[in-house]
This record gives structure tokens, C-alpha cells and sequence, in this order.
């Protein structure tokens, strides 16, 4: 399977999740995920527990809020009915189940590229030259806001700035953190912008590197595009 | 207008927007910040309001999809808000960058446009999140603005009026502050840094 490929379905399949209004057209959904997940050949249950763990507090606030204090659906309010709270309870029920198959797409897809890098997953996508160097760029200096804010921290409680834990002086100083953070990376791009890349011809290797011919869709790409058209499909016709 | 240096200023703002973001959003603040590289990134780009827009669009979208991909699969879904707090930040909140960088710092003009403008964010944020937290989220998306919901449907509100109603009482707050760091980080950004984002001028 390639990444166009993989991006496609998952789109499909999330607007399937989107449309769907009712159990069975959710429960087909999540059965052709579950298919997808298992044909990478590697465990599903951590993006089953993953994705559980993203939809599970949020499934608790809706419980608490739709049928703990409101008691009622949003179509029994809308008519103005007296509203039950079994009624709130399935429409809670059926928003947490298509937040959980949209989570579960996005680890799906993971799945099926977990032994790749993503310089090697850009690479293979089918999208604009700027838009793939933009995105190799952003994940580069998100490792480098890391790498910043790791030694801006051990810095500032060295210096008895911060402290390690929850404190007044880091709610009073935190500021400083954000700063030293920022002027490190700002410092980092000039450098990189106007020195190194320029010297080691960085930009015009990973032009190089990034427009190398890659097959755009696969046969598995087509049989699961299918898949994934066929979970819309469903999803509309049973509204 | 993308030239390398603006490359790397959108990347940066992405990816700031991505690690504080995702910082917030590990430790259950209340809050969301996940702007703040977007605004600084039309304040960077500020005078060329073309560039602003286009280029603190991208940065908000690279890092709502890269959160979406990594920590919170449901945030893609507020591009759209990206998109209006873009527009308010280059159209307007960019207009006060001569008073973002005054030395010495005036408070009161400071403090006074941040709040200004930081509510005018919130207030446009939260119309247009309105019927996305509707639809995707039951107007419920797990932070205490739920209970906000909640009252206003108890008392007798319909969903999206509701829903509506909470994002304006605890969105501009949450821009506000987003607003300030924003241009706090504006202000102690190397004048060279600002100066390479400009367009390049011909040769005379």
C-alpha cells in the first residue's frame, strides 16, 4: 500500500463516520477498519487502547452532561418534548462511536506504516514539491523546539529560576521558559537559513531526495479505496 | 512570496503551534494555545497582508493535521476557525505591531489591544467552531466549557445556541492569552529574523 493510497481511504472512511447517523452504519464502518488494521499484520491493540483512551473522558463529559444534567436528547429539546434519558443515552453512545472510529482510522493507517520514517513517508506522497519540503522542514524544528525546550528547562531550575515541580515561581517565571525557548529556535533558523544550508546545499538535497519518482496508488490501494467508497455508500444509503 | 526564510517561519510557527499545543493539551490545562504560532506568524509577516494570510494559514493547518495525526485526531475538524483566527490576525490584530515592539514598553496601549483584539479572535473563533463542536462533539468536547454547555441547555437553549453561547463566554479568554503570548514572543523576536521575512527588493 502507498501513502496516497492510505490517505484516500482513511479520508473516505472518516467522512463515512461523518455522515453515518446510526449504529449499524457506524458498526460497518468500524468492521472494515478492523479489516484494514488487521491486514497490516502487526497487534491492533494499542490503536484500539489508543484510540479508546482519546474517545473514553470525553465519552464521560457527555454522559455527565447529557444524561447526568440534561436528561434528554438534542432532537427531544429541539422539539421541545419532556425527552428521556434513555434517549440521551443512545445519542451520547452513537457521537462517542463515531469519534472512536475516526481516532481508530488515524492509527489504522499508522499501522501500515510503522517501520517507516517520515522523510521516507513524504517522500512516497503525491502532493506539491513546497508543501512536502514544508512539512519535512516543520517536523525537523519540532524536534529542534524539543531539543530547546529540554535545555531552556534544565537551565532556568539550575539557575533556581523554575522548579521541577508545580510552583509559584513557575507560574511567576514560566514566561521565561516560552522565551528562552523561542530566541533558541529563532537563533537555530537564522543560523541554518542564512549559514548552514546555504554552505552544505541543504535545501537543494532535500528537493533531490523529495522529488524522487514514487508509484502513486498500488493494486492494494484500489481494493481498499473500494473498501473505503463502499463504507460512504453504506454510510448515506442507510440515513 | 515563499521564500526560504518565510519557509522556515512557517515551519517554525507549526511546529511552536504543535509542541505548546500539544503541551497544553497533555497536562488538561482548561485552556487550548494552539494558536499562538498562527498569530505570530501573521504579526511576523505584517506589512505584506497577502503573505501573512497565506503563510499563517499553512502554519495552522500543518500543525492542526500534525496534532490531528499525533495527539488529538479530532482538531483537523476546526480548520475553518484556523482559517478566521488568520483573517482577524492579519487584518487586524497585525495593525497593532508598532505598539507590540515600542521601547519602551507602553502598558496600557499594549495590554489594551492585546485584550481588544484577543476578544475579537475568541468572539469570531467561537461562531465558527460553533457548528463543528455540534456536529462532530454533541456540543460535549471534554473540557469544563461542557459544563457551560450544559447550564445553557438546562436552560432551555437548543444545542447550537448552547453551544454557541459557551464558546463566547470562555473563547475570548483562551485567545486573549493566546493573543498575548503571541505578541510578547513578537516582541522579543530578533529584528534580523523579521528583517529576512521581508520581500526582497529589486536592484537599483
Amino acid at each position: 500500500m502507498t501513502p496516497n493510497g492510505a490517505i484516500a481511504f482513511g479520508l473516505l472512511v472518516i467522512a463515512a463516520a461523518v455522515v453515518a447517523r446510526d449504529v449499524m452504519s457506524l458498526a460497518v464502518i468500524l468492521a472494515i477498519l478492523l479489516t484494514f488494521a488487521l491486514a497490516s499484520r502487526r497487534s491492533i491493540l494499542p490503536a484500539l487502547l489508543w484510540s479508546a483512551g482519546i474517545v473514553l473522558p470525553l465519552a464521560a463529559f457527555m454522559a455527565l452532561v447529557w444524561v447526568g444534567i440534561v436528561g434528554r436528547a438534542p432532537h427531544e429539546i429541539a422539539a421541545g418534548a419532556e425527552g428521556s434519558r434513555a434517549a440521551a443515552v443512545a445519542y451520547a453512545a452513537l457521537v462517542c462511536l463515531r469519534l472512536f472510529a475516526i481516532a481508530f482510522a488515524i492509527q489504522a493507517l499508522f499501522l501500515h506504516f510503522a517501520g517507516w520514517t517520515p522523510l521516507a513517508f513524504v517522500r512516497a506522497l503525491t502532493a506539491p514539491p513546497i508543501a512536502k519540503k514544508l512539512l519535512v522542514l516543520t517536523l525537523s524544528l519540532i524536534e529542534t523546539i524539543l531539543h530547546a525546550i529540554d535545555r531552556a528547562r534544565t537551565a532556568l531550575i539550575a539557575g533556581g529560576i523554575i522548579t521541577r515541580r508545580f510552583s509559584w515561581r513557575n507560574l511567576r517565571h514560566g514566561w521565561l521558559l516560552v522565551q528562552t525557548v523561542w530566541l533558541t529556535v529563532v537563533v537555530i533558523a537564522i543560523g541554518r537559513t542564512r549559514d548552514k544550508w546555504p554552505i552544505e546545499g541543504t535545501l537543494a538535497r532535500l528537493d533531490g531526495t523529495l522529488h524522487a519518482a514514487a508509484p502513486r496508488l498500488a493494486i492494494a490501494d484500489l481494493a481498499w479505496g473500494a473498501a473505503g467508497l463502499a463504507c460512504l455508500i453504506a454510510a448515506i444509503g442507510l440515513r | 512570496m515563499f521564500t526560504t526564510p518565510r519557509l522556515v517561519a512557517i515551519a517554525l510557527c507549526a511546529a511552536l503551534n504543535f509542541a505548546v499545543g500539544n503541551v497544553v493539551y497533555l497536562v488538561k490545562l482548561p485552556i487550548y494555545l494552539d494558536s499562538i504560532g498562527t498569530i505570530l506568524c501573521a504579526l511576523l509577516l505584517f506589512p505584506d497582508r497577502m503573505a501573512a494570510i497565506c503563510c499563517a494559514f499553512i502554519a495552522g493547518f500543518i500543525g492542526v493535521i500534525l496534532s490531528g495525526l499525533v495527539i488529538n485526531p479530532f482538531l483537523p475538524w476546526f480548520t475553518f476557525s484556523v482559517l478566521a483566527i488568520v483573517l482577524v490576525s492579519a487584518l487586524l490584530t497585525a495593525n497593532a505591531t508598532d505598539t507590540f515592539r515600542a521601547q519602551p514598553l507602553q502598558p496600557l496601549p499594549f495590554f489594551g489591544k492585546v485584550v481588544i483584539y484577543g476578544i475579537i479572535t475568541g468572539i469570531v473563533s467561537a461562531i465558527i467552531s460553533a457548528p463543528v463542536v455540534v456536529y462532530l462533539f454533541g456540543g460535549v468536547t471534554g473540557s469544563g466549557s461542557a459544563f457551560v454547555v450544559a447550564f445553557f441547555l438546562k436552560t432551555g437553549e437548543r444545542l447550537l445556541e448552547a453551544t454557541l453561547y459557551a464558546g463566547l463566554t470562555t473563547e475570548p479568554v483562551d485567545k486573549t492569552l493566546q493573543v498575548l503570548v503571541a505578541a510578547l514572543l513578537y516582541r522579543a523576536t530578533p529584528r534580523e529574523f523579521i528583517a529576512m521575512l521581508r520581500p526582497a527588493q529589486p536592484a537599483t
